[in-house]
């Protein structure tokens, strides 16, 4: 006859004297459905293991109940154990009774057993409605698209199709190379910007696995990890491409200083991104220069350091001095940020090059003067104290690196958060270069400001992050979680009872739950691939539709009911 | 008169906790391994998200016998579910004007984000929870003797 199985563990003589054990088997073997309940000394002794599946099988129950420590203790592996031996989870019930009853309710025996006992009794309430998720498999399509083709893309592009799978390289500009198009050289090697770019540039001209598509943009995106379905647009026409992963690699944007220090107005005001055009075309006279770092970057608009003002200066001034040793060049900084022994060398280096550095306060910045064109910039030296003037030919403004653009649109067509700068937002600290979206990862300044170097490292771990899902054949659903112990399950949305009145939609932080019309009128669908079984869908379903199997109403509503009966009985 | 200071045993306050397992649970455990001591009048049912506790649930648990309801969830900001739980903390507040309304009052549920993930919080958390809701009458009684009344017969 199926029904359930209770075993209590001592845990060694943990759990008595402060819950009654011989008291919980009396009343546990009188509860409706239990057929047996067995004492066992320690659960976790592998011997134990054995007998257990021993005495269920004996008993003939289909359900085990099994009282002992907490799932954070060794009774979670004892479940786990189970589990391995073809015990269905949704037929095991863990009821924790050391760590949550007897450890902490010593001075109390009836009270300890009596909650003793209504856990146990919410633990069979829970068993006998509990159910689980069926999971589902998706084919995994070997390719992957990658949009942006800059430092981070040609990176992860290039890793991707050395690996033996087919790219498909997105950018909306007529040729790859992004930020390292616009720049001379790139710190903190000094090597020449184009020369950088080569070698990965001509990888994607050959590599077989690279399907390049300049001047595209992606304009529509559906599907989830293992099969995303995209469509690209470019004035040639529009193109499907069916991937497993995507990387979303489009950089960052220049900002312009408008109406600060005088840009716009005087010619020789100049932002970094101009200078390094000029640079570039080895077009630059001057023989004063000085720079002005933090120009518009932590301020309260943009309270973010954009980390690779600080060394290009440093490299643009050092550039300078090296082409002209009569340049006399200035940098007027808040704080000088070159994090690691690298850049800290690369700051010394500058120093020793000549490079004048003078701190100012944000309270009291510097003031550019001149009638016509440049002639001088006063400045209140922080840290001796004085006013300084210092002439010179021109002024560098240190502009931050901002959002692209473009990270609104791709942020809606692919479900995938921006921060409060437009920045792609990863998901939580513990999984780097990864969206809220499985499959969907990002690198390079679409992430945060960072340096070319940088960029393409991460292009690299983006992309190897992409390969563990384009290296499988299939995925399930269940796996996707990166939550240690795995996926609880999914939510299910009964055919038939939704109301189609979309709570579920607003509120679920994956997008996985989507309003779809059926017969004239709108029914909610969970994605198996995007629910990530939080469950704040079942929390606002009126009329209860929407469900996990492992924690549905019915079996939750079963342990309230169950909570404190024992309570009122005694 | 036992080690919680409350004269007799039958008005200590029940309380349902529904624990994150990410947080509040852990912090439960801890307590236990820390061997805390803690009115045996509370019972938990561990959640994969506080966004997962239904409102009906809160309700369901007043109405079958606890005085007080705790959800439990993690750091606003720290959620593992990509920010559910600020969304669960409003559903709360609304629920708790409910509550108020009812005449039941908000001072029954009690809402801890991030606050209860180690073990001496959870119980510094959870036995604040039991002196707010120790002056308090049992809402069990209440309802029986509202039930007695002649007029709900």
């Amino acid at each position: 006859m199926p029904g359930v199985i209770a075993i209590l563990c001592r845990c060694c003589g943990q759990i008595e004297p402060a819950v009654d054990l011989q008291a919980l088997r009396e009343r546990i073997g009188r509860e409706a459905g239990v057929v047996s309940v067995e004492f066992r000394d320690s659960l976790c002794l592998p011997e134990d293991g054995a007998a257990i599946v021993k005495a269920v099988e004996s008993s003939g129950a289909d359900r085990i109940l099994l009282a002992a420590c907490s799932p954070y203790g060794k009774a979670g592996d004892v479940v786990s154990a189970l589990c391995a031996r073809g015990i269905d989870r949704s037929r095991v019930r863990l009821v924790d009774i050391r760590e949550g009853c007897a450890w902490i309710h010593r001075g109390d025996q009836t009270g300890a057993t009596a909650k003793a006992c209504d856990l146990l009794c919410m633990g069979l309430g829970f068993l006998r409605y509990g159910g689980c998720s069926t999971d589902a498999v998706v084919a995994v399509r070997p390719e992957c698209l990658v949009a942006g083709a800059g430092s981070a893309g040609l990176a992860a592009a290039v890793s991707i199709a050395r690996a033996g799978f087919q790219v498909h390289l997105v950018e909306r500009a007529a040729e790859g190379g992004g930020m390292l198009k616009l720049i001379s050289r790139v710190y903190p090697t000094d090597v020449e910007a184009a020369e950088k770019l080569r070698p990965y540039l001509e990888e994607v001209e050959r590599n077989p696995r690279i399907a390049f598509h300049p001047k595209t943009r992606v304009v529509s995106a559906t599907g989830f990890a293992g099969d995303f379905k995209v469509r690209l647009a470019s004035v040639t026409g529009d193109v499907n491409v069916r991937v497993g992963a995507v990387i979303l690699a489009t950089g960052a944007g220049v900002w312009l200083p408008r109406g600060l220090y005088r840009y716009g107005e005087l010619k020789e005001v100049l932002t970094l991104m101009e200078l390094e055009r000029r640079q570039r075309e080895g077009k630059t006279a001057a023989k004063r220069s000085v720079f002005i770092q933090c120009v518009g970057a932590r301020c309260p608009e943009r309270p973010y350091c954009a980390t690779m003002c600080c060394p290009s200066s440093i490299k643009n001034a050092v550039l300078l001095r090296k082409a002209d040793p009569d340049a006399e060049v200035t940098i007027l900084y808040r704080d000088i940020m070159t994090p690691g022994h690298i850049l800290e060398r690369y700051y010394r280096s500058a120093l020793e090059a000549g490079v004048r550095f003078i701190r100012f306060d944000p309270a009291q910045p510097p003031v550019v003067s001149g009638d016509g064109h440049v002639e001088r910039v006063e400045v209140f030296d922080a840290i001796s104290g004085v006013k300084r003037e210092i002439e010179t030919d021109q002024v560098v403004l240190s502009t931050p690196l901002v959002a692209n653009a473009d990270n609104a649109k791709l942020s809606e067509l692919f479900h995938v958060p921006l921060d409060g700068y437009g920045f792609f937002r990863e998901d939580y600290s513990l999984h780097p270069l990864e969206t809220r979206q499985g499959g969907i990862f990002i690198c390079g300044s679409a992430r945060w400001p960072v340096s070319s170097a940088e960029a393409a490292t991460q292009g690299e771990g983006a992309a190897m992050k992409a390969l563990a899902i384009l290296g499988r054949k299939e995925i399930s659903a269940l796996s996707l979680s990166r939550l240690p112990e795995g996926k609880l399950g999914h939510a299910r949305i009964e055919d038939g009872a939704c109301s189609g009145c979309g709570n579920c939609v607003a509120v679920c932080p994956y997008d996985a739950c989507t309003l779809q019309r059926v017969g004239g009128a709108f029914v909610s669908r969970a994605n198996k691939m995007r629910c990530r079984a939080c469950g704040s869908c079942t929390a606002v379903c009126p009329n209860g539709t929407v469900q996990m199997p492992e924690h549905n109403a019915r079996a939750v509503g079963a342990m309230i009911r169950r909570a404190f009966a024992e309570g009122d009985a005694g | 008169m036992n080690a919680h200071g409350m004269t007799d045993k039958t008005t200590t306050p029940r309380v349902l906790v529904f624990a994150c397992r990410w947080c509040a649970l852990v912090g439960a455990d801890a307590a236990g391994r820390g061997r805390a001591d803690l009115p045996a009048s509370f019972r938990v049912i561990p959640v994969e998200c506080a966004a997962m506790v239904e409102p009906d649930s809160v309700l369901r648990a007043l109405a079958s016998g606890a005085d007080g309801v705790a959800v439990m969830g993690c750091h606003l900001g720290g959620c593992r579910f990509n920010d559910a739980n600020h969304v669960a903390l409003k559903r709360m507040e609304a629920l708790g004007d409910l509550l108020d309304t009812v005449g039941i009052g908000r001072r029954r549920l009690l809402l801890s984000f991030g606050a209860a993930h180690e073990g001496r919080q959870f119980t510094e958390v959870l036995g604040a929870f039991f002196r707010e809701l120790a002056p308090l009458p049992s809402l069990a009684a209440w309802r029986k003797t509202l039930l007695n009344q002649p007029s709900f017969r």
